[in-house]
Order: structure tokens, then sequence, then C-alpha cells
């Protein structure tokens, strides 16, 4: 391992370059988001450090080059690949289309961009599945729930929920900004205007709270017995994104999917259309403790904070363990400004939150809200205004 | 200020500082190339006391900053004096001087009041000193935006004074728990590091260090029992101050070996939570210490 160093030292500057240079392409390759000038810094550490120490040369290439933790195992497998063996033949392999399958620095790139053809079986499979997954009878809906609404009406609610969120999101931030009126004097002002004019301290001048966007994070159920609200939930991400810059939506049904990156990279109607390729389990059946486990476990630290709203959408229909799910419900409340369920069975009237689901994350939730259809989420608007105001 | 890697792990050493040869390079590395180092891991690893025992070493002053939600540039930067202004603002008007003249006396210098950036840039002496910018994740993207133009030319300017430029750029130290993930064009500008749970060899030397008079078969116990506890699915996983905290509380109480009673009563020095202190059941205790005793002989 150490030997290999040497082999660059010998030679020349150039070809050492050069092979930074393909290092941090392969590293880009395999996902890690490379800066030139990063790259530049590391040129610049080769005057500190010995790099004939490959202990010492990997420490201020990974300090230099990663910014993650969670990259570190990414790097790693491009290191060795590209160090351990003689550098020449390293970048053979990173660089060739047609590899040894077992490569993996490829196999790591190749899972980054999921190819959706073998997808495409699954979801048709799946969606075949789905007649005998689903768990709600149509009888327990309402005729004009949000499972079947023309184009018009989808307009209507998708201004509603656009309405919905705006109460949802606008939370007020600890920054000031200066106002008419309001309880904290700002004096910066005050004494910048005595100084100008020489007058005495004869106006008031306040700073207020200002409003700031709460940042919200939605969990779709996808699962069989929810399929009839997808054209819903695709109106909903839609009005949700339009609404709040700063929104994280994962999916969900037996495992967790999080679109967020797709969203940013391919704007929401895109995305929307390969939503169903991506979720390997779009319409399957439900496993809501696992899946919301899943995400308190990996994706939590970095999406939650204190001022975090998360949104469930789910009928609650649920098949895993409910030990777990209390546990994962309670994980998450904890970590949330507000945890609020909304369900689309809720609004009718035989409905009781009966099913296990529900009844196991019912005593952890902040709200537990219908939205079946346009006059409820019409009154979830209402209501939310009137607690948050 | 520091001749090589080993020089620095030395120094390091000397502070009861024990660190791996990676997070030693980082910081060497930020050093000699006037980069921040960005230092991110659970909490209690001992992100903040790199920031501590450089100074130390450097024998100059740590300036630190704590992060917080509205932290705004007139908390971090600078603020003026209002209540001194006015003061002479009135003196200055009972003296008769010209109001156009008072207007531009009163935004001097000594009607700053400095805050930990720009004491930072201003410091005077041979030795830059150490500016800890603490728990970045908990203050707010306007902050961590307006950081990235501090730490880009480590220059301030206040528009009534002019540019201040600092004599030596500051050793700048920057540590996240990772409660969010921090904007990419800032974590760019930086050396990054995660600093890891330590193993167990490591975890025995640094409580040595740390703990002076602890018996050597206590401290492996104690850092057995941790590692094991850390294996192990808590809400909130007890970091290295936690083992130094318990070995203290130990060694206070006399204690000389782990018994489930001993550890019963202290185990509030390790597991903050109380969901957590429930799943550590009586049962699973001994289990945990019987284990560790096996180990041993």
């Amino acid at each position: 391992m150490v030997q290999s160093a040497p082999t660059t030292r010998t030679t020349s500057q150039v070809n050492l370059l050069t092979h930074l240079v393909q290092f941090s392409r392969g590293l880009g390759a395999a996902g890690i988001p490379i800066d030139t000038a990063n790259v530049i810094d590391l040129c610049r550490c080769f005057s500190y450090v010995d790099i004939s120490c490959k202990r010492d040369f990997y420490a201020a290439a990974r300090a230099n080059l990663v910014s993650s933790h969670d990259d570190f195992p990414r790097f790693d497998h491009v290191f060795e690949a590209f160090w351990q063996k003689t550098v020449d033949e390293a970048v053979n392999r990173v660089n060739s289309e047609d590899g040894d399958d077992e490569d993996s620095v490829r196999k790591i790139a190749k899972q980054r961009e999921r190819v959706p053809n073998d997808l495409d079986e699954d979801l048709t499979s799946s969606e075949q599945q789905s007649s005998h997954i689903e768990y709600s009878p149509d009888e327990v809906l309402a005729r004009r729930d949000l499972g079947s609404l023309n184009a018009e009406e989808l307009k209507q609610a998708r201004r509603l929920m656009a309405k919905l969120l705006a109460v949802i999101a606008n939370r007020k931030s600890r920054r000031r900004t200066p106002a008419h009126s309001g309880r904290v004097l700002d004096v910066r002002r005050m004494l910048r205007r005595t100084a100008l004019d020489g007058q005495d301290l004869c106006k008031l001048l306040y700073r207020c709270r200002r409003v700031r966007k709460t940042k919200l994070i939605l969990l779709c159920d996808v699962s069989g017995s929810m399929e009839r609200y997808s054209r819903f939930l695709i109106q909903f991400i839609c009005a949700l994104r339009h609404e709040l810059p700063d929104v994280e939506v994962a999916v969900f049904s037996t495992r967790l999917t999080v679109l967020t990156p797709q969203l940013a990279r391919h704007g929401t109607e895109e995305t929307l259309r390969r939503f169903s390729e991506r979720v390997p389990d779009w319409a399957g059946g439900t496993d809501i403790g696992q899946c919301i486990s899943a995400f308190n476990r990996h994706f939590a630290p970095q999406m939650l904070s204190s001022r975090t709203i998360v949104v469930v959408l789910s009928d609650g229909w649920d098949r895993g363990d409910a030990n777990q799910m209390r546990s994962a419900i309670q994980d998450l409340r904890r970590n949330t400004q507000k945890l609020i369920w909304l369900n689309p069975l809720l609004g009718n009237e035989n409905y009781q939150p009966l099913c296990r689901g529900i009844k196991t994350a019912l005593p952890h939730l902040d709200h537990f809200l219908p939205a079946h259809n346009l006059e409820s989420l019409g009154k979830l608007v209402e209501l939310l205004q009137e607690i948050w105001r | 200020m520091f001749t090589s890697i080993e020089n620095l792990e030395e120094q390091f050493c000397q502070q009861g500082y024990i660190a791996d040869r990676l997070l030693l390079t980082s910081i060497y590395l930020s050093i000699t190339l006037g980069k921040p180092i960005f230092l991110e891991g659970e909490p209690g690893v001992g992100k903040t006391e790199v920031a501590k025992v450089l100074a130390a070493i450097l024998d100059t002053e740590l300036i630190r900053l704590q992060c917080y939600e509205g932290l705004d540039a007139y908390t971090a930067l600078y603020e003026w004096n209002y209540p001194r202004q006015m003061l002479e603002l009135r003196m200055e008007e009972a003296r008769g001087t010209d109001k156009a003249t008072i207007g531009k006396d009163i935004f001097r210098e000594e009607f700053l009041l400095k805050r930990p950036l720009l004491r930072a840039i201003q410091t005077q002496g041979d030795q830059p000193p150490v500016l800890l910018i603490d728990e970045i994740d908990r203050s707010d993207h306007e902050f961590e935006a307006f950081l990235l133009e501090i730490l880009s030319d480590f220059q301030i300017t206040i528009p009534e004074i002019g540019t201040i430029h600092p004599e030596h750029p500051p050793i700048v130290v920057l540590t996240s728990n990772r409660t969010r993930e921090i904007h990419d064009a800032l974590k760019r500008r930086c050396l990054y590091h995660w600093i890891d749970y330590p193993t167990l060899e490591k975890e025995i030397s640094i409580v040595e260090s740390r703990v002076p008079g602890i018996e050597q078969q206590l401290s492996e116990q104690i850092c057995r029992f941790m590692q094991t506890i850390r294996s192990q699915d808590f809400f909130k996983r007890p970091g290295v101050a936690e083992t130094i905290d318990w070995a203290h509380a130990l060694l206070a109480l006399g204690v000389t070996e782990l018994t489930e009673d001993t550890v019963n009563a202290t185990l509030g020095c390790i597991l903050k939570y109380k969901d957590d202190l429930e799943k550590l059941q009586y049962e699973d205790l001994s289990r945990l210490i019987a284990e560790n005793s096996n180990t041993e002989s």
C-alpha cells in the first residue's frame, strides 16, 4: 500500500497533477461534489505534508476534498481503487465504460443514477397487485373525495392547499426587522436619525419579529390503500413546493424513499413522472413503523430541527410492528415543532380511528386532521389559522 | 508555529488531548494553509476542546462565538454603544459644538462594542488568536451566509470607520453537532474532519490522561462499558466527555471496581434521557458488567 505513493513521486510533477485531477474526477463520478479550488488547496498541502506517507496523504486529501461524513465510505472506495493498485491501472478502471461489474467505483456511480428501465417492470407488477392490496372499501369514502376530482376541482384544491400551507409555513423568526409598530425599539435607527438632523429622539422606531418560513417535511404514504389519492398527493406536493422552497418530501410504504434531490434536480412535474419509476414499492403494503424509524435513523439528524413541522399523509393502515411504530413516532415527535397527520379517511362520518396504525400514533400527534375533500381542506385552513395565531 | 505533524502531536499530548493522526494532519494543514477547520461529530467527542488546546499550546487568546438561532451581525461582529453615544451627544451640545461635527464624532472606534468576530480580526500580538465558532448548526442560514463572507477574506468593513485588516489572520475552528447540514459553500471553504468515538485503547489513554490518579483496572472497565453502551441503540449515545465525567465521579466516590450498584447510582453521568435509562434495565446492567469482567479475565 505504502509503495504506491513513491510511484507517483518518481513520475514527473505534471504526472502527479494529472493523477490528482483524475482522482478528483473519479470522486466526482462516485457522487462526491468536487470543487477545483479545493484540489488546488490539496496541491498546496504537498509542501507541508510528506505525500510518500500514504496515511498523511489520505488525511490531506480527505480533509480537502470531502465535506460530509456521509461521503467518507465513497471516498475510501475511490481512494483505495485509485491508489492501492498501480496508478495507471486505476485510472483505466475509473474511466473504462465496460469495466468489471464488481468494480466498486462504478457500482456506486451506478447506484446513484438508477436505471429506470428495470423498475418499470416492478411498477407494472405492483400496479397489478394493487387491486388485491387495497384495504379501503369504496363505500367508506364520500363521493367527491380527493381521489376522484376533475381537473377544475383539482385546481381549486391546489389553491386551497397553497393557503393551508401558508398558514403552516409562516412562523415568526427570532430575527427582527424595522417596523412601524412593535414592542422593541430600534435604537440603532433612532440614533442615526438623531445624529443626522440633530433633533432629539422624538420619533420612536421599532423592530418586530419577521415572518420566516418553517421547514416542512412531508412523509407520504404511497401504499396500495392510498393509491386512489395519488393525484391529490401530486397536487399537494406541487402546492407545497410552490409555497415553500425549503421542503423535504419522502414517500413510504414498506420502504422509505426521499425524493427531495429529485425534486431539486428535475422540478416537480418531471419528478412526479419519475415518481413511480424510482419508488420501488409504489402501491405495495405498508410498514409505517419501520419507515418512520428508518427516517429517524438516516434522515432526521440532517432534516429535523426544532423549527421543523412534519406532515404525515397516510390513512394509517399498517401491517408492521405496532411497538416499533410507537417508539418511532415518539422519537419523531420529540425532534419536531409540530407533528401533523392528515388522513383522507377521516372525513367519513362512520370512520373511527380504529385501525392499529392510527391508534398507535394518535396519542403522539399534535393534530390529526381530515384531508378527504375540498371542504375539509378549507376547514383545516381555518382551524390552523385559529390555533396558531 | 508547528514544525511537523509529529511536533503538533507531541504538544497536543502534553495538553492531555489524545488525537489520531487524521485529525492532527487536518489541524496541521489548517494552520499552515490558513484555512478554517470544520469539525463535525457526535456531542462530547472533543470538538470544542481542539480549539481550547490550540489556544493553550500557542499561548494565545481563545475567542469564542457560540451560535444560536437568530444570531446576527450586531452580536457577532460589532455594535455601537448607544448610551455612550447619547451622553457624548449631550455633552457636545452643552459645549456648543457644531451639529455636523457631532454627527461624525460619535461614530469613532471608542464608541464601538467589539463582538467576537471583530475582536478576532483586530487582535494584536505575535500569535494569531484562535477563533472558535461553536455549534454552527444551531445558527440559521442567514448567519452562515454572513460567515462565508468573513471567512473568505478575513476583513471587516465598518462604514463609519473603514476596512479593518487583521495583523495575523485568526486560526478558525468551526464545530457542528450535525443537527442539521451546513451549506456546502461554507464547508468547501474549510478543511473537513469528522471526529468519531475513540477506540477502546484510545479512550483508555484519554481517561488516564484526563483523570489523574485513576486505577488502570477501573479505567479499563469504564471504557469497555462505554464502548458497549455506544454499540447499543440509545437516543443519545454518551461521548468521551461523559466518560471523563463518569470516571471523575467514580473516583470521587472511591470506587475501585464497577459493580451493579455503583453503576446504577452514577448512571446519570452517562445517560441523560429517561427513555435511555429505562432501556438499560437492571438485568441488562448486571449482564453488561459480567461481560466486561469476563473479557478482562
